[in-house]
């Protein structure tokens, strides 16, 4: 998992979808990302990405094609579907909602 | 959308596991693949940079094995948690669910009972390779049993060596042989088949053990004395040995050589009676048939074949066609109305005694409707629980439950119902056909009726549960799940918003009734015709008789030795001790092997291509009708004066004189044996008409003919003991035969009462027992039905009737309105059902087999008034309920 930081439970799924949502990437790829825009705070093994990367797309949220890289490496490349999209939504207002009340809790008890 | 997408994946592991493990494998593989790169691209051995990768993660099998525990894990999960709500929903209202499953039970259970019994008297395929390519050959008969009747020996050459259809032609023909593993053991009678050369080879049946026939072992006179057992009798007796091939046993006192076993699996091509042994045609001369592979008239065998590739049944049938054309032109005289029909071996079977037919259909009927009954239980029952269910359903939706993933749920609580109902089903199924499998038949035929509740019956039984549960379980839920939340969340209940009544209940209700109905009617009518038959008896008697066959051409008697060996028979039988009279007979009448005889009577006009007419006959010596206690109503029995050298004499049934000299009397009349230019016979003698094939017949016309003027080598010797037991002149019957010759074979021996009792009295009495037992079934659930209904319809009126009973209706008026509701019901279902039951008793008293005489009242006035009181106990328990409804808390309840 992660040495920097706990993932939250359900934080993870956010984490793949938003990075799909910005351009369909490999397995390393998402882990390179997530790893570069939270400057290293989540580092997301194969461990848990790849059963994350499943459970995606069995919902039908994400959806995985096969496509050779220039060094003819072939991967499987992940994209967000239609349904994924609006799943991305949903989980983002979700987030706020939850963001915004832990940063209430927050405030009054300091 | 989710558990669509996750039944695939599920389907996926199960079914291409290999496949979407390859692709997890080259998925993981190429994600370790590039962080190895990148290591050794920041200058790390290959080596070292793989050995860094495992360390900072996961090893790869560690990896898929995660992914495949999410995927499995999600869906299992899933499911499981709607396998326990289901349960627990099911046993929050165990009597629904025991009702749902016990009607299912029932209707399941008779169905595939019925299914069961079709298949072994009817529908099974021959026990051969391809069985649905087997073609049947047989003659066009307006006989009422099409089955006796054959092809001669010349004729199906014609056919075999000329068609340019068949793959091949087979023909078969059953006898009965005398067979000894020794010369010195006393043989013992075989029903075994005479085959033609080819029959192996055209079936497509590889012996066993050995080998089959060669063509020129069925040609001329028969090159080499061969046979092939069949299993059971190389197991009963060779021990299943290797060696009994080629060894040396003796039939009809010839040596024979034995050449191969049939499998085990192939039971001959008869439905019913397996064959002991296989020996060619060319042969039976020998045995003791001497002209019946010349004689166009002896019309002895049975012929099948297979068709060539691409042909079709109609060119066949045109092909073999031309063939009978031809034989009529060359043979006017023996084939001068010769007809054949092409048709596969399962029209065959159903063709082959239309009345068996037409019986089975009418039991399939029965427990069909049975079954239809079963299944508008399980769809009233389900229907009003999703109108009870809907407000959960919507509670459940509006907390956020997804629509599929309730159905799902409701889908595995249907089949938790269809599953419990079919097995249920299976087990009365099992029970019935075990039932009608212990009753013997009174014969020493091979004779196997083999019922089973095999794979097939299983699919249709649990076919059809999980068919009714879906439709009448699922179709209402996806209605209920249908998000229009605001009204049912309101509501106490969903469907107390829509006024006006269940009209689709209602009807279900009253047809089932009148369903139920219509079977105890026929039932009730069958029963009463069938206990007046056996109180009015056969028309002969059936104590202190005892009855042995024989049949001397299983030691090729000559016509002469045959002559004097059944008249010492009969001399030395009147003088055994204990014995009072005795006969002869060529057929014991309700035993099963009645023949039949064409008759052309004089100046009588036949129909076109009609060779004669078909009666059953009996060939009897001459005190036959005072020994069975026949009257004889006109002229006289057979006397000994009628021998050989006299005229030919019969004496005929009241029926048949009746049929063709109508207002005249018959004595004196004469007809022609077998054709129009047939031997003239004089009718002296007219005997009461009695019954002759089975206890519930319709009359039929019948002739005797002297035994002195007709001789035949298989006749019944039938003598009447001193003492009612008997059974006790067994011993003394075989020992008189074998003092006279200890080589012959008795066979059949039984007493007349056994076989009366088991083919006229256990086998309608099982029919009845079935019918009823079906008729009970439907009331039984028409009853929990209605119960159902009324009990729904008052939980659904607490409110109403509370406030009836607030503003002063009494309990009684409350009683007397809901119960009207029910019997409301009742009645209609009554009438509707009268209609048709007496409709249906009128169509069965017309059908010649089934004689169920004047149609009586009775039984319609009882049945009725008994289903209405069913009607009536049915309602009144919810009725007395709703009366005693405490107006105070049925109001509170909202």
């Amino acid at each position: 998992m992660t040495k920097q930081a706990e993932l939250l439970q359900g934080t993870l799924d956010l984490l793949i979808l938003r990075t799909l949502d910005l351009q369909p990437l490999h397995g390393v790829g998402i882990s390179d990302r997530i790893e570069q825009v939270t400057r290293g705070v989540f580092i997301v093994g194969p461990g848990s990405l790849f059963p994350a990367l499943h459970r995606l797309a069995e919902q039908g949220w994400i959806a995985g094609k096969w496509t050779e890289l220039g060094n003819k490496r072939r991967v499987k490349v992940y994209e967000l579907t239609k349904s994924g999209r609006s799943r991305l939504a949903a989980e983002k207002r979700n987030w706020e909602k939850v963001f915004t009340a832990m940063n209430r809790v927050l405030a009054e008890e300091s | 959308m989710s558990w669509i997408s996750r039944a695939t994946v599920l389907f996926d592991q199960i079914f291409r596991r290999r496949r979407s493990d390859r692709d997890l494998d080259a998925e993981v593989g190429a994600y370790f693949e590039e962080v190895v790169d990148r290591y050794v691209e920041r200058g790390m051995s290959r080596e070292e940079a793989r050995k860094a990768a495992r360390l900072k993660f996961e090893g790869p099998e560690q990896v898929k094995q995660n992914v495949r525990e999410a995927q499995t894990g999600a869906v299992m999960e899933g499911t499981f948690r709607d396998v326990r709500y289901a349960a627990r929903m099911l046993r929050k209202k165990p009597g629904f669910a025991t009702v749902a499953i016990f009607s299912l039970a029932l209707g399941l259970g008779a169905t595939s009972a019925m299914y069961s019994i079709a298949d072994a008297l009817l529908l099974r395929p021959l026990s051969v390779p391809k069985p649905e390519g087997v073609i049947a050959i047989s003659p066009v008969t307006d006989q009422m049993f099409p089955g006796l009747s054959g092809i001669s020996y010349p004729d199906y050459a014609q056919f075999r060596d000329h068609n340019r259809t068949f793959e091949g032609l087979i023909a078969t023909s059953f006898s009965s042989f005398g067979f000894a593993p020794n010369r010195e053991n006393v043989p013992k009678m075989k029903y075994g088949m005479f085959v033609s050369g080819n029959f192996f080879k055209v079936l497509g049946v590889e012996p066993q053990l050995g080998r089959g026939f060669l063509p020129e072992e069925d040609e001329g006179q028969g090159r080499d004395t061969v046979v092939v057992l069949s299993h059971e009798l190389w197991v009963s007796q060779y021990g299943g040995s290797v060696s009994a091939i080629g060894q040396k046993l003796w039939l009809n006192g010839i040596e024979f050589t034995v050449l191969g076993v049939t499998p085990e699996s192939f039971s001959g091509t008869d439905q019913f009676v397996r064959p002991a042994l296989y020996v060619p045609f060319a042969l039976s001369p020998r045995m003791g048939a001497v002209n019946n592979l010349e004689d166009r008239q002896v019309r002895w065998l049975a012929v099948k074949g297979r068709l060539k590739q691409g042909v079709t049944i109609a060119q066949a049938q045109s092909d073999i066609d031309g063939l009978t054309n031809e034989l009529q032109k060359t043979y006017p005289k023996t084939d001068g109305s010769l007809r054949m029909k092409v048709e596969t071996q399962l029209q065959f079977q159903t063709n082959y005694a239309p009345q068996r037919t037409v019986f089975i259909a009418m039991l399939g009927l029965l427990a069909v409707s049975v079954l239809l009954v079963a299944c508008t239980n399980v769809a009233g029952l389900l229907l009003s629980r999703s109108a009870t269910r809907a407000r959960e359903i919507a509670v459940r939706i509006a907390v956020g439950a997804g629509r599929l993933s309730l159905i799902r749920q409701l889908l595995i609580e249907n089949l938790f119902l269809a599953l419990g109902g079919g097995i249920a089903g299976l087990g009365i199924a099992y029970a019935a056909v075990k039932s009608f499998t212990s009753i013997p038949l009174p014969s020493d035929l091979p004779v196997k009726l083999d019922m089973q509740v095999d794979t097939r019956v299983l699919l249709f039984t649990f076919g059809a549960s999980i068919v009714t549960t879906l439709l009448f379980g699922l179709a209402p839920a996806l209605i209920s799940t249908r998000p229009d939340l605001v009204p049912a969340l309101k509501a106490a209940d969903a469907m107390t918003s829509k006024t006006g009544k269940p009209w689709g209940r209602n009807l279900l209700v009253a047809g089932q009734l009148a369903i139920s109905l219509v079977l105890l009617v026929v039932s009730a009518v069958l029963v009463q015709g069938f206990q007046a038959e056996i109180v009015r008896g056969p028309g002969f008697r059936t104590d202190r008789l005892f009855v042995a066959s024989l049949n001397t051409s299983l030691l090729r008697y000559a016509d002469a030795q045959t002559e004097l060996f059944y008249k010492q028979l009969l001399d030395k039988t009147r003088l055994a001790p204990d014995v009072n009279s005795a006969t002869l007979a060529s057929s014991i009448p309700i035993s099963m092997g009645a023949s039949q005889l064409g008759v052309v009577p004089e100046g009588h006009q036949l129909e076109l291509g009609q060779e004669a007419i078909t009666i059953f006959d009996n060939v009897v010596s001459d005190n036959y009708f005072d020994l069975m206690r026949i009257p004889i109503v006109r002229g006289r029995s057979f006397a000994e004066s009628d021998n050989k050298d006299a005229p030919a004499v019969a004496v005929v049934n009241e029926q048949f004189a009746h049929d063709y000299w109508p207002n005249q009397d018959a004595l004196g009349k004469r007809f022609h044996l077998r054709t129009e230019s047939g031997k003239l016979v004089e009718i002296v003698g007219v005997a009461r008409t009695t019954k002759y094939l089975s206890i519930s017949e319709a009359p039929l016309d019948f002739v005797y003919l002297p035994f002195a003027q007709n001789q035949q080598p298989q006749m019944t010797l039938i003598a009447e003991a001193k003492s009612p037991d008997a059974a006790a002149l067994a011993p003394v019957l075989r020992q008189v035969v074998q003092e006279m010759d200890r080589d012959m074979p008795v066979f059949d021996a039984r007493t007349m009462h056994d076989i009366y009792t088991n083919r006229a009295v256990k086998t309608p009495l099982l029919i009845d027992g079935i019918i009823s037992a079906l008729g009970a079934m439907g009331l039984l659930l028409a009853a929990v039905g209605l119960y159902g209904l009324v009990t729904y319809s008052v939980s659904r009126r607490t409110r109403e009737i509370g406030i009836r009973m607030a503003l002063g209706a009494n309990p009684f008026s409350v009683l007397k309105m809901v119960l009207k509701e029910g019997l409301g019901l009742g009645i209609a279902g009554v009438a509707v059902g009268l209609v048709i039951g007496v409709q249906l008793c009128r169509a069965l008293t017309h059908t010649a087999f089934l004689s169920i005489g004047e149609l009586s009242m009775v039984p319609f006035a009882v049945v009725s008034l008994f289903l209405l009181f069913i009607a009536m106990a049915a309602t009144y328990l919810p009725a007395r309920r709703a009366s005693r409804i405490d107006p105070l808390r049925a109001l509170r309840e909202e």
